[in-house]
């Protein structure tokens, strides 16, 4: 890196992409690089490619949790324990602060967030099944905060207290609709029900998709229609718009 | 006050404060300054709270709204009823 600028080698190695697509996109203009004129070396700045990511987090999450393999996201997107998590939502609190479009739902939207990403770790401590942690990201100007996991899922955690569950479809529904009280040997609540009960009244957007079940929720429909996802994921995936 | 991890250490941290309370007195939940509430914290630190101290434990109405929320959110959950007032 020189002078806070990385050469196209590094900027393919920060994005997870190769040199040939990253030329691609400079010459497209999907992602211009910093030179003077044709023939200069591309150079590319950290915060250019801190932008680029976020306003792609939607796309990146998608393939993230959709990957057989699991790989650890991005740094700028990676939580890998609850703290690094709480940090960083403290930051997007900060960021959301004094935002008057918002105001009169701000803090709940801050803790619809801080439950989904709670939930993840809750649910995973000590089972991961790959990655560790979770992939959280936000788009303020395009008004849009991702969460994932590649933990167990729904089907699987619920199916702990709930053996007569059969499928991705009934865990999800259970888990936004049925309060569940001594969820033995887990200690956790009752998150996705509190999240449904908030963005059913604010307005606020949710998908949802575990597994191979997924959910759309959104203002003044509290009706849950579930369906079966044409692709489906490992773990948790939670895309929120405000 | 997002994280039932961080409610959790909340409760054992303020408990000994209430090692010489008398059976008598009562608890006060004041939320002015709270930006953020949630009902995992909640559920560890007021849950708690409840079934330790029943009504002496009293939260004071607050007008943030994620704080009402989960409050609701926990006496729905728990079956229970906060003194509110």
């Amino acid at each position: 890196m020189i002078n806070d600028k990385l050469k196209i080698n590094e900027a393919a190695n920060y994005l997870g992409i190769s040199i040939d697509t990253l030329r691609r996109w400079d010459d497209k203009g999907k992602l211009k690089s910093l030179r003077a004129s044709q023939g200069d070396h591309r150079y590319y700045s950290l915060s250019q490619l801190e932008e680029f990511l976020t306003s792609s987090c939607v796309s990146l999450v998608l393939k993230w949790t959709r990957d057989n393999i699991g790989a650890e996201p991005n740094d700028i997107f990676y939580c890998s324990d609850s703290s690094v998590f709480q940090g960083r939502l403290y930051k997007l609190r900060k960021a959301l602060s004094g935002n008057k479009e918002i105001e009169s739902f701000f803090s709940l939207l801050i803790s619809v967030v801080g439950e989904i990403g709670d939930n993840s770790f809750g649910h995973n401590l000590g089972n991961w099944p790959d990655v560790i942690g979770i992939f959280f990201a936000y788009d303020i100007k395009k008004k849009v905060i991702v969460l994932a996991d590649r933990g167990r899922g729904i089907f699987k955690t619920l199916k702990r207290v709930k053996p007569e569950l059969q499928n991705d479809e009934e865990a999800l529904k259970v888990a936004f609709t049925e309060i569940l009280s001594g969820r033995a040997p887990e200690s956790r609540g009752n998150g996705l029900k509190y999240v449904k009960s908030i963005i059913e009244k604010n307005p606020l957007s949710l998908f949802f998709q575990s597994g191979e079940a997924e959910l759309n929720l959104s203002q003044n429909i509290s009706a849950l229609k579930i369906k079966k996802a044409k692709q489906p994921i490992q773990g948790c995936l939670a895309i929120i718009r405000f | 006050m997002t994280s039932r991890q961080l409610g959790k250490e909340a409760l054992s941290a303020f408990l000994p404060n209430f090692n010489n309370i008398s059976e008598s007195e009562k608890i006060y939940v004041n939320f002015d300054d709270i930006d953020v509430f949630s009902p995992s914290w909640g559920d560890e630190f007021l849950t708690a709270l409840y079934r330790k101290f029943g009504d002496r434990l009293i939260l004071k109405k607050s007008s943030n709204a994620s704080v009402n929320a989960s409050v609701e959110m926990l006496e729905e959950a728990n079956s229970i009823k906060f003194n509110i007032e």
